[in-house]
């Protein structure tokens, strides 16, 4: 057994760019943005007495004319703030509810998401027709507490998001982790699937949920990603999941973005150090400086 | 407020006059035979009393009678469940209660639930719930309420006993009846079944290192632990012998349960059709 | 008590992974997550602690008021626990959504204290059967990421160590009549020998196997768990299984011999960390909530 008691230290972000303390790009809420009344409102501003005021605590973005205040979302790992989705974002989410015809997902959204009976594939290929008796069945392909991956179709008026797992790629989830961290944190990409070289994959969900499996062998197709594997997983891919696992939250701890590079260049700069090691602060600290200096070396 | 200068009011609080007669609990011996003459470091349980179907109006109901402990059990249910903001609509939902009736303790207790009392209600929750097929009861709700009408010792395990015997007489399904058994440790002996003056007055010698309680619910036919709970200090082997000791008490108690549901189902059953 | 939904297939690999003794975080069966302790948080009580487990943070405060002895034991203080599950550790515990959890919480710790060497309840007498010293243990949840019980009997320690009761003198005067007198130099305290308090270790049997920390999803794949409180020389102060299933009765006595052999090895360390605390006196950094 191991137990590592400890005084606690005052944390620290190790960061090598520039500080957040000397950006004049943030506001908090009644902060004027400005008063020339040239500009549209956007998103996160109200206009009181002809002057664009800032409604939350922010970063501001100008497009054009339009004014927008855009939430940080970064306070802490455990309690990530909503996530506003836009079509075409890949999310990973959590079966809550299952209706007539529709499942509800848990997407770290104000609201939870719809995942419509006519917007998966069902096993048998695309043209299949949706009977009575799917409707009925609906449980057997997903039910509670199932997750699933899936792209953004659209968005409704309230804000809730339409999903849809039209694409091989996307479906329910079979045996790995889940690790649920900033949305913000997500480094938007032309792709969030990841076959990561140390023999494992990733799905970087745009809402911030993180899905770690082993690299599949084969796609199976005819099951239309609803048919997942119950059998054991060897040890060294369960190493290297525990690994990733672990470079995730301390990439999250001290604020790096996250997508493929960097999740590989912190899980090289951890090869040194046990696996469960990887999340005292001090061995966290050092990973991640390792990393970034990594990346600032690969940028130039 | 206005106060009654009139006449002298009494205490606040008031005791028990127990308390000023008796010398501060008297150190019971810890060798030879037992107050009741049974054996120490023997499974010698008390010969039990139980009736099934005391209450006419409950599903089920139960009576155990054992020395001076006596308690009885209502089971009502399964019916469709109040909570419907439950999520786990696939298991039905049990529900337990048990309460000391005022006088059943040398000290009066008071009738609101104490915290001990939710202590035991939980304890006998978790006891029982392994044994209930709750998935065969979607939807409802099954309650059990225990009555202890005296305390005379190892309340808990018996009321483990009479609530899955009043489970029992209910018709519930369950995979096995669930029986309780609790030992006293007193240094180097313990009294298996304590009577109330085993339970509070032992333990005098203040330095012995094993004194405490060991608490076993156990169902018999699948060899399963469903409950366990100790207090005081003991060693781990001491703990290990404890519940090995309970176990084989409840045992001894399992023909007697048997014979006791056997004679119930018999009364309440239809003389054979002629056919 | 907060609950997270786990799909079918991570349970598989949260079985399989401890079958491997390589749990989701890279820990074997009997390894705790990262701990961080600090005593003297809060500045009105007379003891206090917080303990950080992983994500689960508990806050330990203590009291000392001058009550009156039981009658049964006149010559004993006692103590009184309370847990509070405020709705800042998980919106399930808003209004009464807490108040089970926290009775059971607090029924155990009077078991876990309910033995004559935990405390010497005899050093907290002022005068017998008139005075004594009752001490107030208020716990405080303040995030919960599973393992509550490990977490509060170790922050319960380190507050019960950190605790400095003021002197007292009794002066009788001529008529028999007695008065208690509080030292006026604020150094002038009592401290508790804390040795043999003990510490819980809860063992979460989780397929074939067992671990100690589990966290909430671990906690999700176990029918049943079993806590036990440990002291330094590794005797048994309580025991309890908790949670919906039953248990084999060899897998608990494995289990009170693991969790005999966790819970040992909790105090030296804690003890050396409380001490090397102590030590640093006035020098040390204060963290406080925002570690």
């Amino acid at each position: 057994m191991a137990v590592d008691m400890r005084l606690p230290t005052v944390s620290k972000t190790v960061s090598l760019s520039v500080s957040a303390f000397d950006r004049k790009d943030l506001v908090v809420p009644g902060d004027v943005i400005t008063s020339d009344t040239g500009f549209m409102r956007g998103h996160g501003t109200y206009v009181d007495e002809e002057k664009l005021t800032a409604s939350v605590a922010g970063e501001v973005q100008r497009v054009d004319k339009l004014i927008c205040v855009r939430p940080l979302k970064t306070r802490q790992v455990m309690s990530p703030k909503p996530f506003n989705g836009e079509v075409g974002d890949v999310v990973v989410g959590r079966i809550t509810e299952v209706q007539q015809k529709r499942w509800k997902v848990e997407t770290n959204s104000r609201l939870d998401s719809v995942l419509l009976l006519s917007s998966v594939n069902l096993p048998g290929g695309e043209l299949r027709r949706r009977s009575a008796e799917d409707e009925l069945t609906m449980r057997e392909y997903l039910q509670e507490g199932d997750l699933i991956s899936a792209e953004v179709q659209s968005v409704f008026s309230d804000g809730a998001l339409s999903l849809h797992t039209r694409s091989l790629k996307y479906g329910k989830l079979g045996q790995g982790v889940l690790v649920q961290l900033s949305p913000s944190l997500i480094k938007r990409q032309k792709t969030h699937f990841h076959n990561l070289p140390c023999g494992a994959s990733i799905i970087l969900g745009n809402n911030g949920f993180v899905w770690l499996y082993p690299t599949p062998e084969q796609q199976d197709e005819e099951a239309g990603g609803f048919y997942t594997s119950l059998e054991p997983i060897s040890l060294s891919d369960r190493e290297v999941i525990s690994r990733l696992r672990n470079c995730l939250l301390a990439l999250a701890t001290h604020k790096v973005l996250l997508y493929d590079t960097s999740v590989l260049y912190c899980y090289e700069s951890s090869l040194q150090h046990q696996v469960k090691d990887i999340l005292k602060p001090e061995v966290m600290e050092e990973i991640v400086l390792l990393t970034q200096h990594k990346l600032l070396e690969q940028e130039g | 407020m206005p106060t009654d200068t009139k006449r002298v009011r009494g205490p606040e609080v008031s005791q028990s006059p127990s308390l000023v007669t008796s010398k501060p609990a008297a150190a019971l011996p810890s060798s030879g035979p037992r107050a009741d003459g049974r054996q120490r470091d023997q499974v010698d349980v008390r010969p039990v009393f139980v009736r099934c179907g005391l209450v006419s109006q409950a599903k089920g109901s139960a009576y155990i009678e054992a020395g001076n402990t006596k308690l009885m059990s209502c089971v009502y249910g399964p019916r469709e469940t109040e909570r419907k903001d439950e999520t786990d609509m696939k298991c039905g939902r049990l529900t337990t209660d048990m309460r000391f009736a005022p006088f059943s303790c040398p000290e009066r207790g008071s009738w609101i639930q104490g915290s001990q009392d939710r202590d035991f209600s939980l304890m006998l929750y978790e006891s029982l719930q392994p044994a209930v097929c709750l998935h065969k009861y979607p939807r409802s709700q099954i309650e059990v309420s225990v009555m202890v009408l005296e305390n005379g010792g190892s309340v808990l395990a018996h009321a483990v006993t009479c609530a899955s015997l009043a489970l029992a007489d209910a018709g519930i399904e369950m995979y096995d009846l669930v029986l309780g058994c609790s030992v006293r440790q007193d240094g180097a002996s313990y009294v298996v079944d304590p009577t109330y003056a085993e339970e509070s007055g032992g333990s005098c010698g203040g330095s012995s290192e094993d004194a405490g309680g060991v608490t076993v619910a156990f169902l018999p036919s699948l060899n399963q632990i469903s409950g366990l709970q100790s207090d005081g200090e003991m060693a781990g082997e001491t703990l290990t012998a404890g519940v090995r000791t309970c176990i084989e008490g409840c045992y001894k108690l399992y023909p007697v349960i048997q014979q006791a549901l056997l004679k119930a189902v018999r009364k309440a059953a239809p003389p054979p059709s002629e056919s | 008590m907060a609950t997270v939904q786990v799909s079918e297939a991570e349970k598989v690999y949260i079985l399989h992974g401890i079958r491997d003794d390589l749990r989701v975080d890279g820990r074997g069966c009997e390894d705790y997550r990262h701990m961080e302790i600090e005593t003297d948080v809060v500045s009105n009580t007379d003891g206090s602690a917080k303990v950080s487990l992983g994500h689960t943070a508990v806050l330990v405060g203590i009291k000392a008021e001058i009550g009156k002895p039981r009658p049964m034991v006149p010559n004993e203080g006692y103590l009184e626990f309370f847990v509070d599950c405020s709705a800042n550790a998980t919106p399930e515990f808003e209004g009464r959504g807490g108040e089970e959890l926290g009775t059971e919480l607090s029924n155990t710790l009077y078991k876990v204290f309910n033995n004559k060497q935990s405390l010497d309840l005899r050093a907290l007498c002022i005068s017998a059967g008139e005075h004594c010293w009752v001490l107030y243990v208020d716990v405080l949840l303040l995030q919960c990421d599973g393992n509550l019980y490990d977490a509060i009997s170790i922050a319960i320690k380190a507050a019960l160590f950190n605790t400095k009761i003021p002197r007292v003198h009794i002066s009788s005067d001529e008529e028999g009549g007695k008065e208690i007198e509080l030292s006026d130099d604020p150094y002038d305290c009592m401290r508790l020998q804390v040795e043999s308090v003990p510490c819980i270790v809860t063992l979460c049997k989780v397929g074939h196997r067992h671990v100690v920390d589990a966290t909430l999803q671990e906690k999700a794949c176990s029918v049943a768990s079993l806590i036990i409180s440990v002291t330094h020389k590794g005797t048994v102060t309580c025991t309890r299984k908790v949670g919906g299933g039953s248990l084999d009765p060899e897998s608990i006595f494995e289990m009170i011999e693991a969790g005999k052999r966790v819970g040992k090895a909790l105090h030296a360390p804690l003890m050396k960390l409380l001490q090397q605390e102590e030590s640093l006196g006035k020098k040390r950094q204060k963290v406080g909530f925002l570690g």
